[in-house]
């Protein structure tokens, strides 16, 4: 419901029928007759309760009195029930961090301690989280600080939550897990550990362990517990890919055992215990006829998952394959050696650097969905004691969790049910109302205390922009139409517009087909694709666009065109309407043209296939007003997509990086170089698809498009290959003439055999995997070095966050600047000089002269390599992931002269110089306009 | 306080489509929704000051209950603004508007979204009610021998269809069939097969020659092909007395003159109008296409329906004072040739002005070059729910484009009405 934001339940807050609000004043409804009250056993409870294998002995029947309970509120009802309703003050979600854990531990002694205690029913008191999982930042925090005893922390932390999870599974009274909301990884182990689980129909309840998907395994029992629940094939399936499930589906692979609608939860768990008759559930021990059956075809299974997941992933992705060992294994042996494989290949996985790119990633991307432009000034919590305090990243819930690695692993992963967005069928997994992303900080939250976390108003002092209702999107070609396409499957309508009526038919039938296929792949019921496109409003007249909140140019690239098109905008629209650009290689400042108009010009670069692509570039033009950024930020959140704030220079960001490497590939094939040889060494490299493919895929005629931007830019440092003319030429533009590198027919492609004529020599031709990864990665690494060095983005983190977002480069490696200090920055600049020496004589390049400006390091790889540095600060100086420019940046635009260093490298770490040194637009307001630092900037 | 005056600020409609064919596959509320969407799009207007929908169907889909609130919603209006679906048979574009009319004059509210919408592709096959009782008592059986029982009952004429759009063209109170109707008139006036052609011919013939100035009122539906589909497809460019006088009467196959080539055609489409107060229309600087200043509906006999028009006129004669002289266009809705032609008889004649409309003197001449000047249903088609608000549209446009002043738009209605509207330019 996207226009329904208010519940019954939220418009009766004192309906007694609500059970999940503690702060309720009323009490839960008295047993009714039905729901018979358990009978009086307590000499049959008491020992059980000797009996159980409490690991601690309880001296203290009542709960310790210095532990104040401020996440989990306990309840005892007239029925003896015992309720525990998590409840993080001040968040939107629940986590286990810590203290949550601590809490729990309380409360279970003092319910083992209490033989009265009929029954324990689990509920969350949040409207759309249950419990969203472990805390990934302390977990971050922890792995990303390598210590000498970071294992060992890590194994204290793994089976601390082991152990409290086994004593709630041995309590001696029956458990329910009343789930409403997102209930995922450590949220969705503490269920299994209960003897029933019953979950709202509702869409905010999604139910998964989308652990691999981090780099890590459910290792809270999840690994264990799941495959004796619903069996080993549908384990491996859920956990091996992250899935996430609705409650419906949950329901049919046995996840949960019940529906019952958020308001009737508590009755249904009533109804469960008391079916009981006060006796115990059955609790299968893993000897039962079923796990042995299961166990003698286990080790049969995992050698054919093993081989499938090898083939598809290469074996990049170490979480899959620890995953299948655990579970496969585990499911063969005792629970507690279960238990015991999950501890060492969770502290396995978690201390390699996979992991941790992979979780980084994850904060960055959640950190995407918070951005603020400029950073909420709100937001710098200065400690009273002089100290600044570290704000939790991103605060938002995991609902949105496997998504970072799940988009990643689409193409590498096809087997990957992704859990779509309701409405569109974007891989998401909350189902959000745009900008209705809880608000929460919880799960990232603050390691320790509470009252390290700021109030409220602190962030909410960062500038809002109003949620966009209406937009125009201006061209119904395959980016006006797929943005259209998703526009209107995130709540919002689309005018779209194009010259004539063929063309916007040709665009409204792309669109119908984007919400077939998603009707067709369950990612949408028929309805909600009605919905969607009944939203967009096609025409190809001039309509009044006056009341439109933002326009969205799409049409053709050129820019004489598009400036025509932006000054009969500007007198079409409104005062308040943002006029973006979807423009890929042209400039945001000279499309932005006229004075009066270019403020709120801007540029908002979605990637392609819009739906598929979480990534958009918004451009700041010379003349773009910090408020337009806002806007756009706020729009990209709202719709679901991930911004990426850039500077206005030739490609931007995600296109300059990424086309050396793409030209990279055209000049190693033109020497020689084999097609199936180039593409193999990055799939081998983790990249979800070679640069040859990728060149058909964009298209021959866009890919020779932006390269000229860029070749006409940095010339002559860049040069295009001939081969892409030439094929273009041929008529061979890549998959939508079903010819370019390779043939394509349908989704197989295989390497055109013809396209050889368009070698010039053999240089190439011997090239090791190794020697074309270098190639092609380096180009990529010096270039994205080369936009840190400019200014282009702030941070190393935009830039490799950017480049998996929008790329797929190898997640796990981190991206291409994480990649590089992993690599040594000085090995680098050594192979990047050697290549560049290396022109004339064996490297692929027509000229010297371009192969040594192709490959020369730029400064800023020179001067960090000459000081050992590295683009991140050095593990275990921080915690937090970007360079802390902002911070320097914000102290140093004050008191730094305009002659100061474009670059200086302080500590070992690239530290870039405000962006606007070029006095055009830095006179104005240099305070109002702080550089672009957002992330964690001011902390 | 003057009864406020209802502006035709703007309208759309989509092209209209002959039954089976092009628009066949989009259900009535989706044609609806194709027109309130181009409409609200093209007006730019904010959909939240609209303060009721209200739209003309015949044949309501089961499945979209009360239309023209499906149609509301799935156009993007509010969900606060209420809507209602008005139904007088062939005038119910009509009744949309002077329901408009008739509650700003009441005082609720000031700018109303009205039109019509018709797909008679997609008027159901019904089981006969003898099947139906069967059915639920299948459903009703509740272990195999009460089924096996059930099911032994059915017969094979219970399985035969009933055709909904035939039954809807059928009035029950009279027993004839619409085209039965016009039959009785081509008797009783003595209109010949002949002339009755020759009006269709006409009716073809300007509409094809009003294409380009209709394109102005069509909006493209974009199909799932990627076609933009924005002419009509009724207008037929082979039309000759040759060809015509080859067609089998369909309603009297003996002696009948009334053929498919002088009826109106069966067609699918949509017709939205924004309309408002005059006043409301000042206030928001709006310039509309024209003003309702009169309209009247009246009863007559069913089986006579073909008449309606003429008493409609009549009666709206009394109220506006204003007969068809006074008009500068005038267009009587082309159910069929005869009717229309038995209309132009009975305007002319005294003796039915005395004897029918027990008026002293004959309602006045109606000529054929103020008539239908761009065509009619018979070329174009007659999407029943959506008629009225078209010929509304169609001829203030053409008010408009020849900077005439006044024209008087009528309908004929099954089951014995007829419906005529006063419109002045602005």
């Amino acid at each position: 419901m996207n226009t329904l934001s208010l519940t019954t339940t939220d418009l009766f807050p004192g309906n007694p029928v609500n059970p999940v609000n503690p702060v309720n004043p009323v009490r839960p409804p008295p047993p009714r007759a039905s729901a018979l009250p358990l009978p009086a056993s307590a000499e049959r409870a008491e020992g059980r309760a000797e009996g159980s294998a409490t690991p601690r002995p309880t001296p203290n029947p009542m709960p310790t009195p210095t532990l104040t309970f401020i996440n989990i509120h306990r309840t005892v009802t007239d029925d003896a029930l015992c309720l525990l309703t998590f409840d993080r003050p001040d968040s939107a979600a629940n986590v286990f961090d810590s203290a949550t854990l601590d809490e729990l531990d309380a409360h279970l002694t003092h319910i083992a301690a209490h033989p009265e205690i009929k029954g324990l029913v689990l509920l969350s008191a949040k409207p759309a989280i249950f419990i969203a999982g472990a805390d990934v930042h302390a977990l971050y925090h922890t792995i990303s600080t390598p210590t000498a005893d970071t294992r060992a922390q890590l194994t204290a932390m793994v089976e601390r939550g082991q152990q409290l999870f086994d004593r709630l599974a041995s309590l001696p009274i029956p458990t329910v897990a009343a789930i409403h909301g997102a209930c995922l990884g450590g949220g969705f182990e503490v269920c299994l550990a209960c003897d029933f689980r019953i979950a709202s129909p509702d869409n905010a309840t999604k139910i998964g362990l989308p652990e691999t998907q981090l780099g890590i395994l459910p290792a809270w029992g999840g690994s264990t517990r799941l495959p004796r629940l619903i069996g080993l094939p549908a384990a491996l399936d859920l956990i091996l890919n992250g899935k996430i499930l609705p409650a419906k589906l949950a329901l049919k692979k046995g996840l949960i055992d019940e529906l019952a609608p958020r308001e009737n939860l508590l009755d249904a768990a009533r109804r469960k215990l008391a079916s009981l008759h006060g006796h115990l559930p059955h609790r299968p021990r893993p000897t039962s006829l079923a796990h042995r059956a299961t166990a003698l075809a286990a080790p049969l299974i995992a050698a054919r998952v093993r081989n499938q997941v090898l083939r598809k992933t290469r074996g990049h992705y170490h979480a899959v394959i620890k995953a299948i060992d655990v579970i496969t294994t585990g499911i063969r042996h005792s629970h507690e050696h279960s238990l015991r494989l999950e501890r060492d290949a969770f502290a396995d996985l978690a201390t390699g650097s996979r992991a941790r790119n992979l979780l980084n990633l994850f904060l960055l991307q959640e950190h995407a969905k918070k951005l603020s432009y400029p950073a909420p000034v709100g937001a710098t919590i200065a400690a009273s004691d002089g100290r600044t305090k570290r704000l939790p990243l991103a605060p938002s819930p995991l609902v949105a969790g496997g998504e970072v690695c799940m988009e990643i692993s689409l193409k590498q992963n096809p087997p990957l049910e992704l859990l779509p967005h309701p409405a569109t069928g974007a891989p998401s997994i909350a189902r959000h109302d745009g900008a209705g992303v809880p608000t929460g900080r919880a799960m990232l939250g603050a390691p320790v205390s509470r009252d390290e976390i700021p109030p409220r108003e602190a962030l909410s002092t960062a500038p809002t922009a109003p949620r966009v209702h209406t937009v125009a999107v201006i061209g119904a070609g395959v980016m006006g139409a797929g943005i259209a396409h998703w526009l209107s499957s995130h709540g919002v309508r689309v005018i779209l517009k194009d010259i004539n009526a063929a063309a916007v038919a040709r665009g409204m039938s792309a669109i119908q087909k984007l919400y077939d296929d998603a009707v067709k792949r369950r990612l949408v019921t028929p309805l909600e694709a009605c919905t969607g496109l009944d939203r967009i409003q096609p025409t190809a007249t001039d309509v009044p666009l006056r009341h439109v909140d933002l326009v969205i140019e799409a049409a053709v690239e050129r820019l004489d065109l598009k400036q025509k098109l932006f000054r009969k905008l500007a007198a079409q629209v409104g005062s308040n309407t943002l006029l973006l650009t979807n423009t890929s290689a042209l400039s945001v400042t000279q499309l932005g043209g006229s004075p009066g108009v270019s403020s709120s010009v801007a540029g908002l670069h979605f990637f392609n296939p819009v739906h598929r692509m979480q990534l958009v570039e918004i451009i700041v033009g010379d003349a773009t007003a910090p408020a337009t950024v806002q806007r756009a930020v706020r729009f990209a959140q709202q719709i679901g997509k991930l911004p990426v704030v850039v500077r206005d220079r030739p490609g931007f960001l995600v296109n300059r990086i990424l086309m050396p490497y793409l030209l990279e590939a055209g000049h190693l094939f033109t020497s020689g170089a084999a097609i199936e040889d180039i593409d193999e060494a990055m799939l081998d490299f983790g990249m979800p698809m070679g640069p040859l493919r990728l060149i058909d895929e964009i298209g021959m005629d866009v890919s020779l498009h932006v390269a000229g931007t860029l070749a006409t830019a940095f010339a002559p440092r860049l040069t295009v290959p001939a081969v892409l003319q030439q094929m273009i030429d041929a008529g061979w533009l890549g998959k939508k003439s079903s010819r370019g590198f390779y043939d394509h027919q349908g989704s197989s492609a295989v390497p055109n055999a013809l396209a050889a004529r368009f070698t010039t020599d053999t240089r190439s031709a011997d090239l090791t995997h190794q020697e074309l990864q270098d190639r092609l990665v380096l180009a990529m690494v010096n270039e994205a070095a080369r936009c840190l060095e400019e200014g282009v983005v702030d941070s190393p983190a935009d830039i490799d966050f950017a480049m998996v977002m929008g790329t797929g480069f190898a997640p796990f490696h981190g991206g291409p600047l994480r990649y590089a200090d992993a690599t040594g920055l000085r090995e680098i600049v050594t192979t990047l000089d050697a290549l560049s020496r290396s022109g004339s004589a064996g490297g692929p390049p027509a000229s010297p002269d371009s192969a040594a400006n192709r490959f020369t390091p730029c400064a800023l790889l020179r001067d960090l390599a000459a000081v050992n540095g590295t683009f991140y600060p050095a593990p275990g100086t921080a915690g937090v992931p970007a360079c802390e420019f902002g911070r320097r940046l914000a102290a140093s635009s004050e008191s730094r002269g305009e002659d100061a260093p474009p670059l200086a490298v302080e500590d070992g770490c690239a530290t870039k110089a405000t962006p606007s040194r070029t006095p055009s637009h830095q006179p104005t307001a240099p305070a109002a306009h702080p550089p672009f630092a957002t992330r964690n900037s001011q902390l | 306080m003057k009864t406020p005056r209802m502006v035709i600020v703007d309208g759309v409609r989509t092209p209209f489509c002959r039954a089976g064919t092009d628009l066949a596959g989009l259900a009535p509320d989706e044609l609806g929704r194709i027109a309130v969407n181009a409409l609200l799009t093209r007006t730019g207007i904010d959909p939240s000051c609209i303060d009721e929908v209200i739209f003309g169907c015949v044949c309501q889909p089961f499945d979209a209950a009360n239309i023209a609130r499906v149609i509301a919603l799935r156009a993007g209006i509010p969900e606060s603004v209420p809507a209602i679906t008005v139904h007088r048979n062939c005038a119910s574009g009509f009744e949309a508007i002077t329901q408009a009319a008739e509650k700003a004059a009441a005082g609720r509210g000031e700018i109303f979204l009205v039109g019509g919408t018709e797909s008679m592709s997609q008027v159901p096959l019904l089981f006969p009610q003898t099947a139906a009782a069967k059915f639920t008592a299948l459903a009703k059986a509740r272990n195999a021998l009460q089924k096996l029982k059930a099911l032994a009952a059915f017969r094979p004429a219970d399985f035969k269809p009933r055709i909904g759009l035939l039954l809807g063209l059928t009035d029950p109170v009279c027993g004839l069939n619409m085209g039965e109707t016009a039959e009785l008139l081509a008797r009783e006036l003595g209109l010949t097969r002949a002339r009755q052609d020759a009006f269709a011919i006409e009716s073809h013939k300007r509409t094809l020659a009003a294409r380009e100035k209709m394109a102005a009122e069509i909006c493209p539906v974009f199909n799932a092909a990627g076609t933009a589909l924005a002419t009509d497809n009724g207008p037929r460019t082979d039309q000759t007395p040759a060809t015509l006088a080859r067609l089998k009467p369909v309603f009297d196959k003996r002696n009948g003159t009334v053929t498919a080539a002088n009826s109106s055609q069966i067609t699918d489409g949509a017709v939205a109008l924004l309309v408002m107060t005059e006043t409301k229309a000042a206030e928001l600087g709006l310039h509309p296409l024209g003003v309702l200043t009169g309209y009247a509906y009246a009863g007559c006999d069913p089986s006579r329906m073909g008449l309606g028009p003429v008493f409609a006129m009549a009666k709206a004669q009394d109220l506006t004072g204003l007969g068809p002289a006074d008009a500068d266009l005038i267009e009587i809705n082309e159910a069929f040739a005869a009717q229309v032609l038995a209309c132009l008889e009975c305007a002319r004649s005294e003796k039915f002005a005395r004897k029918v409309l027990g008026r002293p003197a004959a309602l006045g001449e109606i000529p054929l070059e103020k008539l239908n000047v761009n065509g009619g249903a018979i070329a174009l088609g007659h999407p029943v729910g959506a008629t009225g608000a078209r010929l509304v549209l169609t001829t203030l446009l053409e008010l408009k484009r020849r900077s005439a002043h006044r024209a008087l738009v009528s309908l004929c209605v099954g089951g014995g009405q007829g419906a005529a509207l006063w419109l002045e330019a602005l």
